[in-house]
């Protein structure tokens, strides 16, 4: 095969992420397939890109506005965030 | 009246970083392609005009290499006259092929530098601004700005009254989330403004002597819990971070406002003055997209933010300022040993977690009441140590200020095998159950008392072997003094049932993950008419007195004791840690029925 590439865009694999590791992974143009250099995933632009959507779970409240930060000891008061608005 | 202040920081630059190795792949590096170097331009015109656009101001820090380009030095020229932003000097940005013939290297971080070299490059940069705009700069700044560079920028620019001078908790995190390339070891610093120490840039000055003449400022505001939990590169007031970090959905960035509506919140514990720091280089916005985005996103999210931005300033809550209009304001505004503080609720994660930081001329610190109001970090400020950096000293990139605690380097609360982490709590026991408060989720109060800063956690109920018991924690923080009373007082009736309370801080000191030979410790307790003393020898031995007023480690290579006194005498000790647990561990004990445990943290600086 001849060598791997970057791709379209910077994709970084999406197992690396989870673990808070930004690797640029490269692709593989006769397998027709992002890879890793750092671990063993491998998959295609669809899978990265459904497993970088997945990778925000932990994010609960990022599609929240805060409204008040209240009373110190007190928990914030948010808003679903809507599109476009500030 | 409350006062957001927002510095908006726009890098000329024609070899920005990131956008070399991203967008030129399969290419040798060029970096006087000119493809980059006018892609690098227009990407500032874009992130200039978005500012304008809004009416905000903006603080241009033009680079070595753009000092070199009629284009540029006029272009900066036109937008100062028109718009009344700042020219200032950036000493990031120094690659570029006349860099390079003349310093013969690829490092880039003005720290990173022998003395000789930063005393050549800072003359080279700051001549060759004075020969292009007739005068020299009022602000500077780098990704962090040590002690020696800041003290000879001011002695021989006496102009400059500002400066970029560290990025907050940028240090392994950042390092291990760039695979163990990105050498920026920046940890225990300041995450807003402050006047550095002449001895050491991360603490703030104490003192008129103290002071090293200029105000400076965190590269980014960054979140302060997000940040030292995690990856520090994805949560700051920089749209690409976000992006960086996926905290996105639809392309819209509500985390962002989220955070630049906390630090206008911090005004509430900073005597009215919240502040605000954008700066995105130009590589972050580069037209082959970065993160997974394609540069439509990029651009979209640097507008939405100057929107916001812009937004707030017609509202009247916003100020735009240039860096050194900022630093003029923050001398009229504050005065040395005033503390800078951040009660810090999760805008991000819905854990409804929340950490107090605390940073005064002699300690940093960060209480985190998701675990009872446990320290997870402490850095003594108070030894103010001349750690040089750069070639030729012992920290050739280890800029970090170091630890005594790091609760997340270090194993913080304990749930391991065997071994200790580094926290710094409470356990209480009765009848032989124990339980420690760093598993008492709370939230806490902040106050003043006087000139002491009081944060007061929200009571917590411990249940052992059916008797429950209600704890308030207290932590009064002294001016000035190197000091933070700690009280952990019983609410309730325990019907004469007596309980143990042990206050206690393990502790270690570092500025990784990684602890280096612990061998000159000192560890003592002191009593009434006793003391006792052992050299750490990684034996596991405890020293005790039952009338301890004083227990204590003396750190000589931080140049640091770390003490907790009581007035009241108790049953005090000092663990010495093991090979396998290098950490040692201060300690009282208390019986009690009710009233309260007092004891006092003190840093103090040691030969």
């Amino acid at each position: 095969m001849p060598q791997a590439k970057k791709g379209r865009l910077n994709y970084r694999c999406p197992s690396c992420f989870m673990r808070e590791i930004d690797i640029d992974m490269f692709y593989d143009e006769t397998k027709k397939e992002y890879y890793c250099l750092r671990c063993c995933y491998h998959g295609t632009e669809e899978e990265v890109l459904k497993l970088n959507e997945m990778a925000k779970f932990r994010y609960k409240d990022i599609n929240k506005r805060v409204v008040s930060f209240g009373k110190d000891n007190e928990p914030l008061v948010l808003t679903d965030h809507k599109k476009g608005e500030k | 009246m409350s006062q957001f202040v927002v510095n908006i920081i726009h890098r000329i630059e024609l070899s920005p970083e990131y956008s070399q190795k991203t967008t030129q792949q399969g290419e040798k590096d060029d970096i006087s392609s000119s493809a980059l170097t006018q892609e690098s331009v227009e990407i500032f015109k874009t992130q200039q005009d978005l500012a304008h656009a809004n009416g905000l101001k903006t603080t241009i820090q033009i680079t070595y290499a753009a000092l070199f380009s009629d284009e540029c030095v006029k272009l900066v020229k036109d937008y100062h006259d028109k718009y009344g932003d700042e020219i200032a000097l950036s000493l990031l940005g120094l690659p570029c092929q006349q860099f390079r013939n003349k310093y013969q290297t690829k490092d880039f971080c003005i720290w990173m530098f022998s003395e000789k070299d930063k005393r050549s490059i800072i003359d080279d940069v700051f001549s060759l601004f004075k020969k292009k705009f007739g005068f020299y700069p009022e602000s500077t700044g780098s990704y962090f700005l040590d002690a020696y560079t800041i003290n000879y920028i001011k002695e021989k620019y006496p102009s400059v009254i500002a400066a970029v001078a560290t990025c907050f908790e940028e240090g392994p995190k950042a390092y291990h989330t760039t695979n163990n390339s990105w050498y920026t070891f920046l940890d225990g610093g300041p995450w807003a403004p402050w006047i550095p120490s002449k001895i050491n840039s991360h603490c703030p000055a104490m003192s008129k002597d103290d002071d090293s003449g200029i105000v400076a400022i965190p590269h980014l505001s960054r979140d302060v819990m997000a940040c030292f939990d995690g990856n520090g590169s994805n949560f700051g007031t920089h749209p690409q971070n976000v992006l960086r970090g996926m905290i996105y959905e639809d392309e819209e960035i509500p985390y962002l406002y989220n955070l630049i509506d906390e630090y206008r919140h911090l005004e509430k514990y900073n005597d009215g003055l919240a502040y605000n720091m954008m700066f995105v280089g130009p590589g972050w916005m580069n037209k082959a997209g970065r993160w997974e985005v394609p540069y439509s996103f990029l651009l979209k999210s640097y507008r939405d933010a100057m929107e916001y931005y812009g937004k707030l300033k017609k509202e009247g809550q916003l100020q735009d300022l240039t860096m050194a209009e900022f630093a003029r304001l923050y001398r009229q505004k504050k005065t040395y040993g005033q503390p800078e503080c951040a009660l810090w609720k999760d805008i991000l994660y819905g854990s409804q977690k929340q950490y107090f930081w605390y940073i005064d001329p002699y300690m940093r610190t960060c209480l985190d009441f998701n675990q009872g109001g446990a320290m997870i970090d402490l850095r003594p400020y108070v030894a103010r140590l001349p750690w040089k950096v750069g070639i030729g000293t012992d920290h050739v990139f280890d800029a970090s200020y170091p630890y005594l605690i790091q609760a997340n380097y270090r194993a913080g609360y304990f749930t391991h095998y065997a071994g200790e982490g580094t926290v710094k709590s409470l356990k209480v026991s009765y009848k032989g159950e124990e339980v420690d408060l760093c598993l008492c989720r709370t939230m806490a109060t902040y106050s003043k008392v006087g000139e002491d800063t009081l944060v007061t956690a929200d009571p917590v109920t411990v249940e052992l072997k059916g008797l429950k018991v209600d704890i308030r924690s207290s932590f009064l923080f002294k001016k000035g003094q190197s000091e933070i009373i700690i009280k952990r007082e019983i609410l309730n009736d325990l019907h004469g049932e007596e309980v143990s309370f042990e206050e206690y801080l393990t502790g270690a000191f570092g500025t990784t993950e990684y602890q280096s030979d612990m061998s000159a410790i000192t560890l003592q307790v002191k009593g009434k008419s006793l003391q006792k003393s052992i050299r750490f020898a990684y034996k596991n031995r405890r020293i005790l007195l039952e009338d301890a007023t004083s227990v204590s480690a003396k750190i000589p290579e931080i140049g640091t004791l770390v003490e907790m006194t009581s007035d009241e005498p108790l049953e005090g000790y000092v663990d010495e840690g093991y090979a396998f647990s290098p950490c040692y561990r201060l300690a009282y004990k208390k019986k009690m029925t009710k009233g309260a445990l007092i004891t006092c943290l003190k840093l103090k600086k040691v030969a």
